[in-house]
């Protein structure tokens, strides 16, 4: 028995040592050369085909020539799995991109998030609350999208339905979605993710999903459903079958309308160009809102979005810190949001000039309730920052798949999920 | 070995009277035991029995992956029993298993014995029977989605066709999802499980079924006499092998169905990555882990048991 | 091995597998056999349909493939899916990779897992059966869970993000042991004991009379450990960053698909030319698996 206990106890040394060596990143201790060359990893994904970070890095080194930027890429879909995993064996990026909201909270009460609320960042820029813990800032928002609707203009002169004008309800969407669905396209198609109702849900209604209660979901889910039953949109099940892609639909001309996130607007002018989608006139309005109140052009319609931004390896070189600050305080800035303006993606700071950037790129649309969907809007935040938000938004996935799939009723759905809350969060 | 009058000797020895040699004996056989079993040992130990105890260890603490990990009893464990979702996935992973497990053996011990011949064009079914687990499992996925389509995919085309006119909604169903996974995972599997039946019934002795044969025992018979006594140690290998997969099984449902609808497709090794990789709250996942080696290995050494006592 | 000890011990030897006696039909087509030829061609159907869709699929264009109702052959076959793959992509580093790996994992496995399948089936020792449960133990623990603390410990080995991090993980597992052991407790003793008697150490009874009794099964463990480690995703994703390590399984992903969407034509190309290696393989192995290659006795 001797032998079993001094087995185990070896055991639990060997793990504790193996464990306690996983901690990275060396200390280099005295403040070292501010032209020094600098080398910084910044976690990136998809680089190939997604430029921002390409862009930013570039741009930074062009003020700053002592430092390079390395990106490191991550596999798109199982980025946090990876990043989790490097940053647990000390072999994590300088600069970790905050791809999700709901992770920031795992990744700062992990101590890997250094505080940088000394970073300045310019007045009116969008989504510093989502970086917010305690007070202290613990990442920097350089990309705000936020949800519009697409609209494909051939289609709506096709049908003789007047184009949105910016002062659309819901019941607005749904009129026009019954009257352009023809049989060769749907009046809508609306993806398969949660967001696309319960997005809506939440930042129209003004609910946190904190709070567990969920009765405001319930008209919403009615409406979608009314508009899936009535065929004015591909049903959420032959979507799931088929998998079908959101760019395919709306970029095939196989539905008018379509809900989605700015960043659509990058991959649609792309694909325009490449031939991969048909050429046809499009633009984008605000969202549907719940009530007049808050539609038209001179008020400030209401829709949701989360950042992406920029945080800093707690662990870093102590040498490094300071550029890796600036590269932050860089791309908050509006000059770095004009660069990105200028690739198709939306910044989080957006004033005139950047939005002159964005509609400039060939292929965009010109119109002026296209800029003022794109630059004029409360975006509320799909992600509240708490660590209780991963654990709900998976409750609420189950819930999204059920109600659509058409397995559970809503009511049965909301008040499952609400239990669950109650249960599983507390 | 020692001369051939030793073994008689031993055969009921005092213990005075020959214990240098018996427990030199013991010793040499320990160590040429273990020297067969050290290069793999090796490897094994540090590179999986190491991260399982780690996990194990985890599973008593609120670990979070970057470092802390306080110690908090069995608190986890507490939570889990009043989980709902972890009470949902145990069961759902108990009725996956229940449903697959006698499935899968029937299915491909038949095969096995079907194809353990050499007639002609054989082997192309044998490869046939293989395809579906060298398949990649995204492309299984992609494709069986399609196939349930319940509107539009051809099973259900079939099943209208001759006169089911409700047929079920498959993987867009929280009653029928389950049992399409099945399907699915039995399609998969099969040809793996036979291979290992091919490989265990080519122990069956040739003389024996010839000397029942002769003696007058039917087809029946003689399987139930002859193969499957000749197959215990490979059924028992297979047995245990299944249960534990089936228990375990993770990557199939991810792609095909990721729980849902709903929750009627979550198994316990979902809730585990769920808890772990999406809430980050990996010590609360460690002890998921643990009850669920604790399934396993009490079936298992039911498994065992069982199996000392007919081998007995 | 004498007659009068094969009748005393009521051993089962092993012999060479004949034929299957063909009866009394040979050469004839009984009703049971065509019906049975029938019933394997129907599942045989079953099996492939979803592969042959596949294939099929893979021969379209991109936004075709899921189309409603489901198209089983394509109008025009689309081979630019498959030149593109060969020439667009880092196919041949990606199998070279894979080949590498498969090749390299297969050996290691059957070498050790068979060499300490004969510690544990034949030789007796203190602790020799909870040691046996705690290999197995591990294969019932799902490899996600413990998979960020093996991935510290080969981090700080230093080999994580090179090729040695995948065959130290999949090498050693307890699988191969637990096959392995199984089978050779089907071979009788007495085999062993004969050689013993003649002066054979236990290293070589494993060399000259396990190994060689166990084709089947060392057969069946080789294709089997191939085919995991050719297929192998959520590994090599964790611990082959670098994209001249990839396998066929991270590089095909990551060709075809960005972040929003997948072309489902070109995947299938790849998956396609990746069965590929593996379907020979199994074809040409056949034989070891239904062919017992055994002896009748030792001499004398």
């Amino acid at each position: 028995m001797n032998r079993k206990i001094l087995a185990a106890g070896s055991i639990a040394a060997v793990a504790a040592l193996a464990l306690a060596g996983c901690s990275g990143g060396t200390d280099a201790g005295e403040s070292a050369d501010p032209d020094a060359p600098i080398t910084l990893t910044l976690s990136g994904w998809s680089i190939d085909t997604t430029p921002e970070f390409q862009t930013l890095a570039d741009a930074f080194t062009k003020d700053h020539p002592n430092v390079t930027i390395e990106l490191k890429e991550y596999d798109a879909a199982e980025y946090n799995t990876l990043v989790t995993a490097d940053l647990a064996a000390g072999s994590g990026p300088d600069i970790i991109t905050q791809k999700e909201v709901k992770y920031v909270t795992t990744f700062q009460e992990g101590g890997q998030l250094l505080d940088v609320s000394d970073v300045a960042l310019p007045d009116g820029i969008s989504g510093t609350g989502s970086y917010e813990v305690d007070g202290a800032a613990y990442a920097v928002p350089y990309r705000q999208d936020s949800w519009v609707l697409f609209y494909n203009k051939a289609l709506f002169d096709a049908a003789g339905v007047d184009q949105p004008d910016g002062s659309w309800t819901w019941d607005d969407y749904a009129d026009a979605a019954e009257a352009l669905t023809t049989d060769a396209s749907k009046g809508a198609y609306l993806h398969r993710w949660q967001s696309t109702v319960q997005g809506f849900a939440n930042a129209q209604t003004g609910t946190s999903v904190l709070d567990g209660d969920f009765g405001n979901m319930k008209d919403y889910y009615d409406n979608t459903l009314a508009l899936q039953d009535a065929g004015y949109q591909v049903d959420f099940n032959t979507s799931t079958a088929n998998q079908l892609t959101y760019q395919g639909e709306f970029g095939t001309q196989k539905a008018a309308m379509m809900l989605m996130g700015t960043w659509y607007t990058a991959s649609l002018i792309a694909q325009q160009a490449s031939g991969e989608a048909n050429d046809f006139e499009w633009g984008i309005a605000p969202a549907p809102q719940l009530d007049a109140k808050t539609a038209g052009t001179d008020n400030t319609p209401v829709t949701f979005g989360d950042p992406t931004g920029f945080g800093i390896n707690a662990n870093i070189d102590s040498a490094k810190v300071d550029a890796a600050k600036q590269f932050l305080e860089f791309a908050a800035s509006e000059d770095a949001a004009q660069a990105l303006a200028a690739i198709g993606i939306t910044p989080a700071l957006t004033n005139d000039a950047v939005v002159e950037s964005y509609f400039a790129v060939e292929g965009a649309p010109t119109d002026d309730l296209s800029k003022f969907a794109w630059s004029t809007h409360e975006v509320v935040p799909e992600n509240t920052t708490s660590s209780k938000t991963a654990t709900i938004q998976g409750i609420l996935a189950d819930l999204h798949t059920g109600v659509m799939s058409g397995s559970t009723s809503v009511d049965d759905a909301i008040k499952t999920a609400e239990d669950r809350v109650k249960n599983e969060v507390g | 070995m020692t001369t051939t009058e030793a073994p008689r000797r031993d055969a009921a020895p005092p213990q005075t009277k020959l214990p240098r040699r018996r427990s030199a004996l013991r010793r040499r056989n320990a160590l040429i035991g273990w020297s067969f079993i050290l290069p793999n040992f090796l490897g094994f130990g540090f590179l999986t029995l190491l991260p399982v105890l780690i996990l194990f260890y985890m599973a008593f603490t609120n670990w979070n992956v970057f470092g802390k990990a306080d110690w908090v009893g069995f608190a986890n464990f507490q939570r889990l029993l009043g989980d709902g979702s972890f009470h949902i996935a145990f069961w759902n992973t108990i009725y996956y298993s229940v449903m697959h497990i006698p499935l899968t053996i029937i299915v491909s011990l038949g095969l096995a014995l079907l194809l353990n011949n050499k007639l002609r064009g054989v082997a192309f079914f044998r490869t046939a029977a293989f395809f579906p687990y060298i398949t990649s499992i995204v492309a299984i996925a992609v494709v069986w989605n399609l196939l349930f389509s319940p509107d539009y995919g051809p099973i259900n085309e079939v099943l209208r066709a001759i006169g089911i006119s409700e047929p079920p909604g498959w993987l867009t169903s929280s009653e029928w999802a389950m049992p399409a996974v099945v399907v699915v995972s039995t399609w998969r599997d099969m040809g793996y499980y036979m291979i290992l039946f091919l490989a265990g019934l080519q122990t069956v002795p040739r003389e024996l079924h010839e000397a029942a044969r002769v003696d007058g025992a039917n087809v029946w018979q003689r399987f139930v006499n002859v193969t499957i006594p000749s197959l215990r140690p490979t059924m028992f290998f297979v047995t245990v092998i299944l249960t534990i997969n089936s228990f375990k099984i993770f990557d199939l449902i991810l792609v095909m169905t990721d729980g849902g609808p709903g929750q009627s497709t979550l198994v316990l090794s979902q809730f585990i990555y769920k808890k772990g990789f999406e809430e980050s709250q990996f010590g609360y996942a460690s002890s998921a882990a643990v009850a669920l080696f604790f399934l396993c290995i009490l079936v298992t050494i039911g498994q065992f048991l069982w199996n000392k006592k007919r081998s007995a | 091995m004498t007659e009068t000890q094969v009748l005393v011990s009521g051993g089962t030897l092993r012999r060479l597998n004949d034929p299957a006696p063909v009866g009394r039909s040979r050469g004839r087509l009984t009703i049971g056999r065509t019906l049975g030829y029938i019933a394997l061609i129907i599942a045989a159907v079953g099996l492939l349909a979803p592969f042959f869709w596949m294939i099929m699929s893979s021969l379209k264009n991109a936004n075709e493939v899921f189309s409603v109702p489901v198209v089983w052959v394509p109008e025009t076959f689309v081979w630019q899916n498959y030149i593109d793959i060969w020439t667009k992509s880092d196919m041949l580093v990606w199998i070279r990779n894979t080949l590498f790996l498969a090749v390299s994992v297969t050996f290691l496995q059957v070498l050790t897992g068979s060499f300490a399948a004969y510690g544990f089936a034949r030789m007796k020792f203190a602790g020799r059966d909870i040691l046996f449960l705690v290999y197995i133990g591990t294969i019932a623990v799902p490899w996600q869970s413990y998979m960020i603390p093996q991935f510290i410990l080969l981090s700080n080995l230093k080999v994580s993000n090179t090729l040695w991090s995948i065959i130290l993980l999949q090498a050693f597992g307890a699988f191969g042991v637990f096959l392995m052991k199984q089978y050779y407790e089907t071979i009788p003793e007495e085999l062993s004991e004969a050689a013993r008697l003649d002066g054979l150490s236990e290293y070589g009874i494993w060399r000259r009379i396990m190994l060689p009794l166990s084709v089947p099964a060392i057969a069946s463990l080789t294709l089997l450990t191939f085919v995991n480690t050719w297929n192998d995703y959520l590994g090599p994703l964790i611990y082959l960053r670098n994209p001249d390590l990839w396998t066929i399984q991270l590089g095909l992903k990551s060709f075809v698909s960005n972040l929003f969407d997948t072309n489902y034509a070109l995947l299938f190309a790849g998956l396609t030319i990746s069965v590929v290696p593996i379907a020979i393989i199994f074809l040409l192995g056949q034989k070891y698996f239904v062919e017992g290659i055994a002896t009748s006795g030792l001499k004398g």
